[in-house]
């Protein structure tokens, strides 16, 4: 098991957003997790990552049998958590290259693998923005500087094949994307999969899901999966809307 | 009882009242100043000192009554006595640290004074360049007028007042007309005796369509001396940018924390010349770097940066006085602060644009990164314009590390405080862009870097 979240609970400012969360990923699976807004999607995806502004107040969250909420952000970042920001943050000064080098050198310090100099770096980076077919001055610019809405998101999906993460989470990822844009985030999703390498694809909508075609689809409402099935239930959401399974859960 | 009455109160010049503490120090330099004058054979630099001493004992140091001074108090610094001494000798292997690793024509200057030893053969400088100590100009009488230029505002300055009072050395640099100086000069300023006044004069003139790019680098060899030392450094510099020349400066400020550093350019443009210098500053417990820029023709470009890092219990402070005199003009300004511990930082820029001065495109930014909840900015960017058809702006900011760009960084397997300090490196060397040389650029950069993360 790469993932395992039991009884997950969490707040933000005394609001409790996430009522006692369930889900299992094992290595090589992607998951879909859906939902109306305001159902606790982009929580779960912070609190996975280690933003400060949540607070765990009940549950556990296993990585490779460690406890992940025990871990600082970074050290998380380290043994193979991936998070593609809903909102990639611009950083004024600080290069691409600069910032990946780093980043790229502290996840091969905790491999046990020496770190690349510039050359080592150039040249894993380069085959990476050929497979993503980026710019090819991305490093040289500022982070997410002065990039439109799909070239930052494009940007979180390279981060995320210099890194090679065990489990790739992304937030929304599709949200504000154009068709062209959707397929190169989706391309590279698809490029990176492995027997190894997980998914949860957090989103509101199925149009990047009919790209991703992911193994596990899970409904969350009001901080809980409500439902979960296979591919199929992408389309059952899509032609009857959330509110079926809502009205169902709410019966029970 | 007497009533006082306004007229009268105009009339009758104003008395300054000082601290026993303050008048105490204003009397000491006095004295330092009768000596100077004491050894001195020349008349003429005899009566420059005095009457400058004359003014000094009337405005004396500025005190907290003073607005241009409210932010930059002097308390700590009036209680020491810096004293003037001979040039004091030390090796090339001791400011070898110092010293850039780009070429370079290399001045060095010991404590205030020129060091013939320490710098290069001034007399195989490249064609049309001339440097000459002021202590030697200061000997021969009929050469005199070299020394003082024609900036009268420097008496308006208390720094100023008793840079004239005490004047000792610097150094007198000319590039002639038409010469475009590639290999730049570098300045050391190098702090080595305690309580000590580095008193520098300078005054560099770039002619017609010459070019000329100028480091000034101020540190302290402090090696084997104890954590007290305090050194002070008063400079005025005249400059005069010709018409068509092309003058780039750099000044790093990185002296001892608890040295005090005054500053003040006096800066004249000719039309169509380009003056770009920059400020950074590391050092220093008490420090002050002003610009003075007087934009006298037509389609002058100018650009002023300062980059600044302050922590501890140092106060920082850079100001600007720019002077859109004639059509076309041209101004860029970008002063960063970033403040940690205690620091106070201190911007006060004014862009005044003449009745003559259409066309002009003035812009002053100011933006600061406190690092702490005890540091402390204060800021004025003023403007004040005559003529109406301009393009000016100001603008400052004051902000915490943003907790998102931190979040980011660390989401990628980067530490906190690395990503903390990858962002605040950024944001402090922002102004550096300006600085077109990719080696003084770099030197600059790690110079600031390496307190940052010291």
């Amino acid at each position: 098991m790469l993932l395992k979240v039991e009884n997950l609970q969490a707040q933000i400012e005394e609001k409790q957003i996430l009522k006692g969360l369930n889900l299992e990923v094992k290595p090589g699976e992607v998951h879909a997790i859906m939902g109306p807004n305001g159902s606790g999607k982009s929580t779960f995806a912070s609190v996975l990552a280690g933003r400060e502004d949540y607070e765990v107040t009940a549950g556990s969250v296993e990585f490779e049998g460690q406890d992940l909420l025990e871990m600082d952000t970074e050290d998380r970042a380290r043994k193979g958590v991936f998070l593609a920001f809903q909102y990639p943050v611009e950083i004024p000064g600080v290069s691409n290259k600069l910032f990946m080098q780093t980043a790229v050198n502290a996840v091969r310090e905790e491999k046990g693998l020496p770190p690349f100099d510039m050359f080592d770096f150039d040249e894993y980076a380069q085959e990476k923005i050929e497979l993503l077919n980026m710019r090819p001055d991305l490093l040289e610019r500022s982070v997410n500087v002065g990039f439109s809405g799909g070239e930052k998101k494009r940007n979180d999906i390279f981060q995320m094949a210099l890194l090679e993460p065990k489990l790739c989470i992304l937030d929304e990822t599709d949200s504000g994307l154009d068709i062209d844009a959707l397929r190169v985030v989706a391309n590279g999703v698809n490029a990176l999969r492995s027997e190894e390498r997980s998914f949860i694809v957090v989103t509101h909508y199925q149009r990047l899901l009919d790209y991703i075609k992911p193994d596990h689809v899970h409904v969350l409402y009001n901080g809980r999966i409500v439902k979960s099935g296979g591919f199929e239930l992408v389309h059952e959401l899509e032609e009857n809307g959330y509110d079926d399974i809502i009205q169902q859960y709410q019966g029970e | 009882m007497t009533t006082l009455s306004s007229s009268t109160r105009e009339n009758k010049p104003l008395v300054k009242k000082f601290s026993p503490v303050v008048k105490a120090a204003m009397e000491h330099y006095a004295q330092l100043s009768d000596d100077l004058n004491k050894a001195c054979e020349h008349a003429n630099v005899v009566a420059l000192r005095q009457q400058a001493k004359q003014t000094f004992m009337q405005q004396g140091f500025p005190t907290r009554r003073d607005e241009d001074w409210g932010y930059t108090k002097l308390t700590d610094f009036v209680q020491t006595h810096f004293r003037i001494e001979g040039l004091s000798q030390i090796s090339l292997g001791d400011i070898q640290p110092f010293l850039p690793s780009y070429p370079a024509t290399r001045i060095v200057m010991v404590d205030g004074w020129f060091s013939e030893n320490l710098s290069d053969d001034l007399s195989s400088l490249p064609k049309g360049v001339s440097v000459e100590s002021m202590n030697d100009i200061l000997d021969i009488p009929e050469s005199a007028e070299k020394l003082i230029g024609p900036q009268a505002e420097i008496e308006k300055e208390p720094f100023g007042i008793l840079n004239t009072m005490l004047l000792s050395d610097g150094y007198f640099l000319q590039v002639s007309r038409n010469t475009a100086v590639e290999i730049p000069i570098f300045v050391l300023h190098v702090q080595t005796q305690n309580q000590h006044v580095s008193n520098l004069r300078n005054r560099i003139i770039v002619e017609q369509n010459a070019e000329l790019t100028l480091i000034e680098s101020y540190v302290s060899l402090t090696a084997g001396q104890d954590e007290a030392f305090s050194g002070l450094t008063n400079v005025v510099s005249e400059i005069e940018v010709a018409e068509e020349a092309r003058f780039k400066q750099v000044v790093f400020q990185g002296q001892a924390e608890k040295s005090y550093y005054f500053g003040n350019q006096f800066v004249s443009q000719g039309a169509r010349s380009m003056f770009n210098t920059l400020y950074a500053a590391t050092g220093s417990l008490t420090s002050r770097h002003q610009n003075h820029l007087q934009m006298n023709g037509e389609h002058i470009e100018s650009t002023q940066n300062s980059a600044c890092y302050a922590s501890g219990q140092q106060t920082m402070d850079s100001r600007t006085y720019t002077e859109h005199n004639q059509v076309n003009g041209v101004s860029r300004q970008l002063h960063k602060y970033v403040l940690d511990g205690s620091a106070v930082g201190v911007f006060n820029g004014m862009i005044k644009v003449a009745q003559a001065a259409q066309k002009t495109d003035g812009q002053m930014d100011n933006k600061n990164l406190l690092l702490s909840n005890t540091a402390q900015m204060d800021t004025k960017p003023q403007l004040e314009i005559y003529a109406d058809d301009v393009k000016c702006s100001h603008g400052s900011a004051t902000g915490q590390i943003n907790k998102d760009q931190v979040f980011y960084l660390q989401a990628r397997g980067i530490t906190k405080p690395q990503a903390i300090r990858m962002i605040t490196e950024a944001f402090l060397l922002e102004p550096l862009e300006e600085v077109g040389n990719p080696d003084i650029k770099a030197w600059v950069a790690s110079s600031l870097s390496q307190k940052l993360n010291g």
